[in-house]
């Protein structure tokens, strides 16, 4: 419920940034979207609007597939800080 | 013709020899099947988010280009031969945003390839484009739904 209550005031960043396109090599503009296990955070915590976790969902799977960001995290990796490698 | 993005991991266990030379055979696989290099992004050796092949590191180099649609699938195919590279990222810029965002990624790997005097004037722009749209949020925040066709307006604002 804490995690809720972290993202309770719901509106979509990106349509205030007015983000138009998203670079997949960009990858500290994806932590927003990321959980700590580098999980898609889903739309109903984080208010983004429909057109924009669209468009973060492909981004963040294109960023996978470039090594940039893990597909998953296990018990062993989790320990180290999340988000060290990218900034 | 059409543009388009690779990235391409490069094995970190080459020299920085073989690296530069399996780079440039790279490119000329793109130019040799009537490819246009707009430019070219090294972000250097990197650690991998997972290992692939046993590798933790990786060389990645970025290369914007545009080719006919009907050649990408015979550049695929010399990636996949190619046994230097662990991994290739083949992205399509086709719609009209997309486009106006793969003119500006250009410029700024052309940014950052030249001297870093040419950096500042980034900078100095960046704070303008950011301006612009914070004037317009509490509008956005009533309604993001609706806003979403000014957006498209004025993509080149934006960025």
């Amino acid at each position: 419920m804490a995690e809720r209550r972290k993202y309770k005031k719901r509106y979509c960043k990106y349509c205030e940034a007015k983000v138009d396109f998203m670079d997949y090599k960009d990858v500290g503009a994806l932590r927003f979207s990321l959980s700590e296990r580098y999980k898609i955070m889903p739309r109903r915590l984080t208010g983004n609007c429909k057109r924009h976790q669209d468009m973060i969902s492909t981004v963040i799977k294109r960023a996978r597939a470039a090594a940039l960001v893990p597909y998953t995290v296990t018990r062993k990796t989790v320990v180290t800080a999340p988000f060290e490698n990218l900034k | 013709m059409r543009n388009y993005e690779n990235l391409v991991i490069v094995k970190p266990t080459l020299t920085a020899e073989e690296i530069q030379a399996s780079v440039k055979a790279i490119e000329e696989i793109i130019t040799s099947n009537g490819g246009e290099i707009a430019t070219t992004d090294t972000m250097g050796m990197r650690k991998l988010a997972y290992p692939i092949e046993k590798n933790e590191r990786g060389y990645f180099h970025v290369i914007y280009y545009s080719i006919a649609p009907s050649a990408i699938t015979e550049i695929e195919r010399r990636f996949r031969l190619n046994e230097e590279l662990l991994r290739f990222v083949t992205i399509k810029y086709d719609t009209n945003r997309e486009i106006i965002a793969f003119n500006q990624l250009v410029q700024k790997a052309q940014k950052k390839a030249a001297a870093p005097a040419k950096e500042e004037v980034a900078k100095t722009e960046a704070p303008k484009a950011e301006e612009a749209p914070a004037t317009e949020t509490p509008k956005a925040e009533e309604a993001p739904a609706t806003e979403t066709p000014a957006v498209e307006a004025e993509a080149p604002a934006a960025e």
